[in-house]
């Protein structure tokens, strides 16, 4: 067949989408280097790699080696299989096919690659000309490489070949020009994103010309997409000129080509079928090849993990929550055992998080021993950086961690059942109905294909077993509380259509619409408006005085937690290293982490009180990887010691019924001391260098 | 709506105009003149010469596309240099049977690959891996090669269907389902693998996407998630490639033809290309293009309209 001038599409999202929906992908077009470590990666590449070297080598080499000349009959062996003088077999003519497989060879190659250079060649120059240039410039380009593409392009290289004849490098040549144009578009959206990134603007500004732009900035990192083009090109190309080989366009009649050999062997298919085995699969061989270079260079190094696991995932998943339901239930100085929780309490005890690992070994922790309680009708916030674990923590007590991720030991009291040893079947019944979930993003959270109206009557009716026109009522009255006047009107609207804050007030009405007991709230106003962020955290502390549910707001914004959290509790690293009432946490912080981030919010500090510096916590959050088996901010505590270097257990602050991380909390709080805005003075320096002392807990294993 | 319409309208006569340009220029550039075509070898200077002067082959070249336009505009696409036939006629003849066999080896295509790369995203692990081996031999294997294994695995061995061969639809509409069965697969082969991929890779994104979070917080029963939140958001994607797949498959029934002896639209560009028979090329390559262009558009908008931020623009 000759197949689609749209190139293959690689394995992966990447390029197969991009031709697509080039909008969905452009903003994270995959920037990736050109890789030789994912080619050897892949064993297939590998293998792809040694074969087309191999066949390249026997092909130049030919005249040295074969054993026939590709004209020589023999015709005491017409139409024979494998014999030991001819290794492959003879064609009719008796001439010897492994002889004229290879004699064949290198005119494919270099032909097929002909229309590579051309292809992506053009492409290439033409995505950078139009990412460079944008605009008008760019509509116009992108037009005439639509235009191409929906083109019949078999027709249109045949009538070429009426006007030229088989001139199989010309064909070739023209035929990359027609292939140009997908490759134009799969490489298009990854050229815009490189111009706009800021060392190209940086270059702009200090004057560099476009074509050095184009060749010093945006070409290399362009490398690996190329290469996996001419890679996928490659194979097109070469199943293109067999095809047309086949139909009788190949080249003069004397010489071989690996198409015109399949034709001669079709012939033959009812009395020599084996002629078909030998060409057809060197063929089928270098094609593979070439593709399992290209897809091994494609393959998008970290695809997001899906929401919904696959099959297997979920299969692996149970095993896991099983082995969770099995464990012995490890009971703390004071936590409760199992049963004992009153209804619409959340206890959580010891809980850690990790990231699955393919081997017997643990994975990577992302959240250890975490311990919260939440009381029916009250507000739990979660306080932290990114990537301290508190996303993680909530998402699993609705079972919904990503992909790759699992529960790896603890317990989430739900009115006494431990979620963690519950099975994804079983917290269906959980979800929506007794715990439910708003997320960051609301426009993200709404399914942007089906409109609100049947997003939230559909969730209604499962959820509250109602029929249609119950449902829809139910629907406009829940539109209301959320605050949505015009509530018939929303309900017709897709999400895309209504603004942040109204698809937020959407998202707590689908929350809403299983009466449930809590709700988790992930970063709900970090996408928002300040003055929507306002209005969204009074409807939900409306929410909760009428309707008595439970919430557990994560978020790093200190006024939230100011805002509407009865208690607290602050994550860093994977760790509680402080909880307690808001009140005494915002007043009286015992843990210097703590310290540092109200510092270091303006918010949080009261106007007359106001610094004049905001403080800074130098340094990074700790991988997980690098957790310290001591306190794990002690390399950027300003109140580190040696003391700090062993685990330190969370122990009552003295502030309420708080409990706090940190060894030197009480003679923090004695004398008095605050987290330094201007840099650290000399005398408060850490007498060690964390790098070289800290021991981390791998090392100590 | 009705704005995008008129303009993807306009842009589709602009491509069949630009085509019909491109292979009235293709055609001059062909080896021989009309006249030593049509009158062969061993024919007169003054005879061929004087073929020539009638068919106005020595007139001004825009003049002659100008005058080709016009009856092609009329549905008159000239008249075969070999055979002395009407192109048009011949062409509407062939019609039908390359659309059988593009429309049939499209929606099998469709079918396998959908069901395939739904398969394999969904399912995940060693099947997923299975099925990715799998579609990347398909991928591999050229469409001649695997029509011939056909021909010998259903016709030769097994004589389920007739090897070569044509009946039309009014002569037996049974016989013309078997003799399309086995070019059509032969198509749909590497078609579904392409799509497959593509559908695979669109279901994964979908099911990245944050929404799915959000129906399962909702209790969404797992294959409503899958079949009708995931499918519908990947659903685009997929369109979009069954779309460029048709283009493929188009021009895929130039081999099956050959291979099958079909009389479809692709034989008539094999044999008259060999033959020089230049209104025939030219009248192939513009009908063709036509077709391609039209199931183009049709595709386009139902992507449009299946994506209610475009719909509702
Ligand atoms: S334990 Fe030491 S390093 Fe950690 S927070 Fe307390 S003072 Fe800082």
């Amino acid at each position: 067949m000759i197949p689609s001038m749209a190139p293959a599409p690689a394995d992966q999202a990447e390029t197969t989408t991009a031709a697509a929906a080039p909008a969905r992908n452009a903003g994270r077009a995959a920037i990736t280097k050109l890789s030789g470590h994912r080619l050897f990666a892949s064993p297939g590449a590998v293998a792809g790699l040694v074969w087309l070297a191999a066949l390249v080598t026997a092909s130049v080499t030919a005249p040295l080696w074969l054993p026939f000349k590709t004209e020589d009959q023999d015709f005491t062996a017409v139409l024979s299989g494998p014999t030991a003088a001819h290794w492959l077999g003879t064609d009719e003519l008796g001439r010897d096919i492994l002889s004229r497989i290879f004699a064949a060879a290198a005119g494919t190659l270099g032909t097929s690659m002909l229309t590579v250079i051309v292809g992506v060649g053009l492409g290439t120059i033409l995505a950078m000309l139009a990412a460079g240039a944008g605009g008008r410039a760019e509509g116009v380009i992108s037009r005439v490489t639509e235009v191409m593409m929906s083109l019949p392009g078999t027709v249109i290289i045949l009538a070429v070949i009426g006007a030229v004849g088989t001139n199989i490098p010309v064909v070739m040549a023209i035929l990359g020009i027609l292939m140009s144009a997908g490759i134009y578009r799969v490489i298009l959206g990854q050229a815009k994103s490189l111009q706009s990134q800021l060392y190209v603007d940086a270059a702009k500004v200090d004057g560099a010309s476009p074509l050095r732009i184009s060749l010093r900035h945006v070409l290399p990192g362009l490398a690996n997409t190329i290469v996996v083009q001419a890679a996928l090109i490659f194979a097109v190309g070469m199943l293109i000129q067999a095809g047309l080989a086949f139909i009788g366009f190949g080249p003069p009649i004397p010489q071989p080509s690996w198409g015109g050999m399949i034709q001669g062997a079709s012939q033959h298919v009812y009395d020599a079928p084996w002629m078909m085995v030998p060409t057809g699969a060197v063929l089928a061989l270098t094609v593979l090849s070439a593709n399992a270079i290209g897809n091994a260079l494609g393959k998008a190094p970290n695809a997001a993990a899906p929401h919904l696991p696959s099959t297997a995932a979920r299969r692996q998943r149970a095993k896991a929550v099983a082995a969770i339901a099995a464990a012995p239930v490890h009971v703390t100085k004071d936590g409760a055992p199992d049963g004992e929780t009153a209804v619409g309490t959340l206890s959580v005890r010891n809980l850690s998080v990790g990231v699955d690992s393919p081997g017997a070994g643990n994975g990577v922790r992302l959240v250890t021993d975490v311990s919260l309680d939440v009381e029916q009708g009250t507000v739990l916030g979660l306080v932290g950086e990114s990537g301290c674990g508190k996303t993680m923590t909530a998402l699993s007590l609705l079972g919904l961690l990503p992909s790759g991720v699992s529960v790896t030991g603890g317990q989430i009291l739900w009115n006494g059942r431990n979620l963690a040893a519950t099975t994804d079947k079983d917290m269906e019944a959980v979800r929506g109905r007794e715990i439910a979930l708003i997320s960051q993003e609301p426009m993200r959270a709404l399914d942007p294909m089906f409109t609100v109206g049947y997003q939230l009557t559909a969730t209604i009716r499962r959820l509250r077993g109602m029929g249609k026109g119950e449902a829809r009522k139910e629907a406009l009255s829940l539109l209301e509380k959320v605050g949505i006047v015009d509530a018939a009107q929303i309900l017709k609207t897709y999400p895309h259509q209504i603004s942040g804050g109204m698809a937020q007030r959407v998202a707590i009405a689908l929350a809403l619409s299983g009466n449930p007991k809590l709700l988790v709230a992930d970063e709900p106003t970090t996408a928002l408006d300040v003055t929507v962020q306002a209005e969204i955290l009074s409807l939900l502390r409306a929410l909760v005085k009428d309707t008595g549910m439970s919430v557990v707001m994560v978020t790093h914004d200190l006024g939230v937690v100011a805002d509407i959290c009865d208690q607290v509790a602050v994550m860093y690293a994977g760790q509680v290293v402080e909880n307690g009432r808001t009140a005494a946490i915002l007043d009286s912080p015992r843990h210097p982490y703590t310290l540092a981030l109200l510092a270091a919010d303006p918010h949080a500090n009261h106007a007359d009180s106001m610094p004049e510096r905001l403080a800074t916590i130098s340094g990074q959050v700790p991988q997980p990887k690098d957790w310290p088996a001591g306190c794990r901010f002690a390399a950027r505590c300003q109140f580190a010691g040696s003391a700090c270097l062993e685990p330190v257990p969370l122990l009552p602050s003295g502030a309420g019924e708080g409990l706090v991380r940190c060894v030197k909390a009480d003679q923090l709080a004695v004398e008095g001391m605050d987290w330094l805005a201007t840099d650290v003075p000399a005398s408060r320096l850490l007498e060690i260098t964390p790098k070289q002392t800290l021991l981390t807990e791998k090392d100590m294993a | 709506m009705a704005l995008f319409i008129t303009k993807r309208l306009l842009m589709a006569l602009a491509t069949v105009l630009v085509v019909a340009v491109l292979a009235f220029l293709l055609v001059h550039a062909m080896p021989g003149s009309p006249g030593a075509v049509s009158l062969g070898a061993g024919a007169s200077q003054e005879a061929i010469d004087a073929v020539n002067q009638r068919m106005g082959w020595n007139d001004p070249l825009f003049a002659q596309f100008c005058t080709w336009l016009g009856s092609a505009i009329q549905g008159d696409l000239g008249i075969s240099l070999i055979d002395g036939r009407s192109v048009s006629a011949d062409l509407a003849s062939r019609l039908p049977v390359t659309a059988s066999l593009a429309a049939g080896a499209t929606i099998l295509s469709a079918v396998l690959g959908i069901g395939l790369g739904v398969t394999a995203a969904v399912r995940g692990g060693a099947l997923d891996q299975a099925i990715g081996g799998f579609v990347g031999l398909l991928v591999a294997l050229p469409a001649f090669w695997v029509g011939v294994l056909f021909v010998y695995l259903f016709a030769v061995q097994s004589s389920i269907f007739p090897a070569t061969g044509y009946v039309p639809f009014e002569v037996s509409p049974q016989d013309w389902a078997l003799s399309l069965a086995l070019p059509v697969i032969t198509l749909a082969v590497g078609g579904a693998a392409f799509i497959a991929r593509q559908t695979r890779a669109s279901m994964l994104e979908a099911l990245q996407q944050e929404h799915i979070r959000t129906l399962r917080a909702t209790a969404t029963p797992t294959w409503k998630i899958l079949y009708v939140h995931a499918l519908r958001y990947a659903s685009l994607p997929i369109v979009a490639g069954i779309a460029l797949q048709f283009i493929g498959l188009f021009g895929g029934s130039v081999i099956a033809e050959q291979l099958f002896a079909m009389p479809g639209l692709g034989q008539a560009v094999q044999t008259s290309v060999s033959t020089h028979d230049a209104p025939a090329v030219q009248g192939v390559v513009v009908i063709a293009t036509v077709v391609v262009v039209a199931v183009n558009l049709v595709l386009e908008l139902a992507t449009k309209f299946l994506d209610p931020k475009l719909r509702a623009s």
